[in-house]
This record gives structure tokens, sequence and C-alpha cells, in this order.
């Protein structure tokens, strides 16, 4: 029973964890340019698929290259360092065909909505294309861990090993980002341009290339998710991360639009709360999550921790 | 003379159809303190704007220190020497009094000195001394505007471009403020002051130039200025 339930809590912190590392990355970019992109559930996709063949898994027979690999499998951490860092790089990308041309032109920032999500459509069909629809499963095992065991004893309770690897990961990154924005001089200037743009240039703050910083973290974030949901689950077929990214903007919503704290106190709320649903009621779980959404929002219209305006990060 | 710090030629900009600055000719030398003088909308900010590469420039030149600064983007400026504090104080709101004075050094890297001058500008600025951990937000409108001042101090530039300080200002505090930048003046900076308030800004200026509907009508030394019948009339409220 005890071991039940502290499983059951890991795996909701665990979940909430992910859920909380989606959100921020919207968060990031919304505090810079006022709006969602809502190609971060595809860059969840991506860095899950990264991971994958970073790791050494091949792809699979409905792929552009059947059974091709890349040489030598990377331990899982290194695996998910460069995934995170590719998914970035991708997230670059996606502000380059997406926003930025819209900002040249002064374009209504709404219009970036249907832009960002025309590009992760392309990016989410870029890998069918690759990896074909099917469904990967991770090596598992010590040999996956980097020599960790599959499953530990914590206070007589069987735990895996990965829920608390994929909790203690997202956590640490939550806790980086969160201090360098709030401790470091980059931090700083990030929020300088979040709050006005103008202001930061004369201070001598690049603003261009903090938006882009934006981006790249923000896509990181998916991107460390996509891969550590892979490796604890599995990867169900391209289109997973695109779930993840709607739960994340939930979280989003839930924790107050642009709070980093709240983005990661609703992370939490929402995967603790999934992971009281029974396993014979799973079916429920997304219908209890934006349950919970209608009802914090009707209570507090700004969120859990949302500010009386709307102000950013 | 030496060479002039900062020289506009035939400097115009225009907003859509619209044209503010119709081709003004300005010099400042190493050391000056100059005000640009104007009521609202007379092309004052903007002309600090395009300066600082927030407008384009539609014609004519800006040289800084004999090189024009045409193609040099806004975020480069503060590091050729070029600080800008604008108007409506613009502080971070949501930044403390110490992160925002932080962000004003953000280009530099000597802490020691960085540190030095946090203490100067808490000296210049007692009160910020004591708010230096709360956010900027919470401010009087002169705390920020001194804020402001002490941000663009921050990073150290040559020449101080002001944007109406003394605006929403009470009386006693436009003098505490007309005070300080005099002070940072014989120190050695220089400064091009926009303002509303003439007998504010010509008493502490050493030469004054006159805006009107985008161009300058009136230029010379500050003491011959105050004693102009035509802007004791317009401006000074004589």
């Amino acid at each position: 029973m005890i071991e039940t339930l502290l499983q059951t809590l890991l795996n909701g912190a665990a979940s909430g964890g992910v859920y909380a590392l989606v959100a921020l990355g919207y968060t990031l970019v919304f505090s810079v340019l006022g709006v969602i992109n809502f190609a971060q559930g595809a860059l969840f996709s991506v860095g899950g698929y990264l991971t994958f063949l970073l790791m050494g898994g091949r792809i699979g027979v409905n792929g552009a290259l059947p059974g091709w690999g890349l040489p030598g499998g990377l331990p899982f951490w290194l695996a998910l360092l460069l995934a995170a860092a590719g998914s970035g790089l991708v997230g670059l990308l996606v502000e380059r065909v997406a926003f930025a041309p819209l900002r040249r032109r002064n374009a209504e920032p709404l219009l970036a909505l249907i832009t960002s999500l025309g590009a992760g459509v392309v990016l989410v069909n870029l890998l069918q294309l690759l990896m074909g629809a099917e469904g990967y499963a991770f090596p598992h095992g010590s040999d996956a861990l980097g020599g960790l065991p599959d499953a530990l004893v914590i206070a007589g309770a069987r735990i895996r090993t990965i829920q608390l690897l994929l909790l203690l990961i997202s956590a640490a990154a939550v806790l980086a980002l969160s201090l360098w924005l709030e401790r470091s001089r980059g931090g700083r200037a990030l929020r300088a341009v979040a709050e006005d743009a103008t202001t930061a240039q004369l201070l001598g703050i690049h603003s261009e290339a903090m938006v882009r910083l934006a981006f790249f973290l923000s896509g990181a974030l998916a991107g460390l998710g996509g891969g550590l949901i892979g490796v604890s689950v599995s990867l169900p077929g391209p289109y997973f991360g695109i779930g993840y990214g709607l739960k994340g903007l939930a979280v989003l919503v839930l924790g107050g639009l642009g709070s980093v704290p709240g983005a990661i106190a609703g992370g939490l709320l929402m995967g603790l709360a999934e992971a009281l649903v029974p396993s014979e009621a799973s079916g429920w779980r997304d219908a209890l999550a934006f349950a919970i959404l209608f009802v914090v929002l009707l209570l507090r219209p700004r969120g859990l921790l949302g500010r009386r305006t709307v102000e950013k990060v | 003379m030496s060479t002039p710090l900062l020289e506009l030629q035939g400097l115009s900009v225009h907003y859509g159809s619209v044209q503010a600055l119709a081709g003004i000719d300005l010099v400042v030398h190493p050391g000056e303190l100059v005000t640009l003088l104007g009521s609202n909308g007379a092309g004052k900010s903007t002309t600090l704007r395009a300066i600082s590469a927030l407008v384009p420039a539609a014609a004519g030149q800006i040289l800084w220190r004999g090189g024009s600064l045409a193609g040099v983007p806004a975020h480069r400026l503060l590091k050729l020497g070029i600080g800008h504090c604008p108007e409506g104080r613009r502080v971070l709101s949501r930044q403390s009094v110490a992160d925002n004075l932080m962000l004003g050094a953000y280009l530099r890297r000597d802490t020691a000195a960085i540190h030095a001058d946090l203490e100067r500008c808490y000296g210049l600025f007692p009160r910020l001394a004591e708010r230096r951990s709360q956010l900027a937000g919470a401010l009087s409108g002169g705390e920020q505007q001194m804020l402001a001042i002490a941000r663009a101090l921050m990073g150290r530039p040559e020449l101080l471009l002001l944007d109406e300080p003394s605006l929403g200002l009470a009386p006693k505090l436009v003098g505490e403020v007309m005070a300080a930048l005099a002070q940072l003046n014989r120190e050695g900076l220089t400064i091009l002051l926009v303002e509303q308030n003439a007998q504010a800004a010509l008493s502490i200026a050493a030469r004054g130039v006159v805006l009107e509907a985008g161009r300058l009508t009136l230029a010379g030394p500050a003491a011959d200025l105050l004693a102009d019948p035509t802007l004791q009339a317009a401006y000074l409220g004589g």
C-alpha cells in the first residue's frame, strides 16, 4: 500500500516536472515576445527522437532509411544533454522561419500562433518521414541508465530508477533556469528585454540575440522533456509531443501566464492530480487535468500565481 | 577648437509622412553641457532617438568623434560612449534598484570598478541607497528619475543624452536633479540635455539651442538665452 502510494506520488511528481519544463519553455518565449510558440510540442517530439538516435536506436522499417542508426550508442545522460541542445537549435530554426519574418514586418504578434503551429506540423511530419509512424522503445536495463539498477528500494518501497531520475533532472533544470534568470547577468538582461526591449538596447543589450537565446532555451527544455519521457515510457509516434505541448499550455495557464514559479507549481499540481487517478480509470486522466484547469480559472482567473496584470517573467 | 564629440549635420527624421526634424545642425564639444529646448512636439526627443538609432535618419549625418554613426545599431552605441537616459524614466519596474543599476553596467567586466561606481551613484542619490533592494516599480516618480540617471551613469558614457529629467517632478526635486547634473558635468561628463523647463536647464548649461517644429530657431550661450526677450515670452514664463 505504502509502496503503491510512494510510487504513485513519484510518478506524479515526475510527470509534473516534465510538464513544468514544457510550461517554462512557453514562459520564456512568452516573456520576450508576448506570444505562445505552438511548435513547443513538436520540439518535445524532436527531443525524444534525438535522444533515441543518440543512444544508438535504429530507424524502423517504415522510416526513410530503415535499419540506419548513429554509430555507437551514447550513455543516457550525454544523449539527453545533446538532444536538448539539438532541440534548442531546432527551436532557433523555428524562430527564424516562423517568428523573425513577422517581427521584421511589424506584423500582428498573434499571427505567430499560426506560423508556429505550421512550423510544428512540418516538424512532426518530417519526423514521420524520417522515422516512420511506428512506436519506438528505448533499450532498458542497467546499460541504458549507465550502470544504475533498474529499480531502487527506498524505505521498503520499490521505485523505478528512471522515474526518480526524471524528477531529479527536471527539478535540476527548472532550478538552474530560475537561478540563472534571477541572479545572472544574462538572466537580468533577458528579463530587461522582456520588460522593455527599447530600454534594454540603450543599456547595450542586443535584444534580438536575447530573443534567440529565449527560443534556444525554450526548445532545449522541450527537447529535454521529450527525451526524459521517451526513456521512461517510450516513443509512441511522432505526434506524442503534441499532447505534452497541450498539457504544458494548460499548466502555463493554470500557474499564471508568464510566471516562473507558477509554471512549476502548475506542473506539479497537474502531474500529481493525474497520478492519483486509479489506473482502471486512466482514460479519465486528461479529463481530470482539464477539469482542474477549469475550476482553478473559475476561482482565480489569472492562474495560481498569476499577477494582477499580465506580466512577463 | 578640438574635434566635436558629437555633430549633427542636416539631420532630418520622418514619421510616416510627418516631418519631425527638418535638417538640424548641432555640435557638442567634449566636457560641454548643452541643452536642447523647445515645446512639446518640437522634435527634441526625436533628436535624441535619432542619435541613439531608435529612429532612422531620413537625411543628414550623425558624427561621433568625426566618424559617421550610419548603420550602427542602438545596442552598440553605449559601447562607443553614448549613453541615453530616455524620456519617461523607463526604469525596469520588475527588477530591484540594485539590479537596474547593474544592468546599466551590462557591457562592463571590471567588477571592482562597477562596485565603486555603484557606491558613487548611491552617494550622488542617497535615496537609492536606502531602497536598493526594492523593486524599481515601487519607487516614487522622483526616485525613478534618479534611478534612470544613475543607471545611465553606470555605463560610464562619455556623452549622456538626457530626455526631460524634470518631467513630472516637484520643483524641489527638479533643483536636486539639476544640481546632480551640474556636478557630473563639472567632473567631466559631456551632457546633451533635452528640457521643457528652460529656466532650470539654462541655469546649469553652458549653451542652449531652441527647436521649433523640427527646426533650430535660436542658439547661444545660456546667459544670452536667459535674457532673450522672445525666449522669455515663449518658454520662461516672462
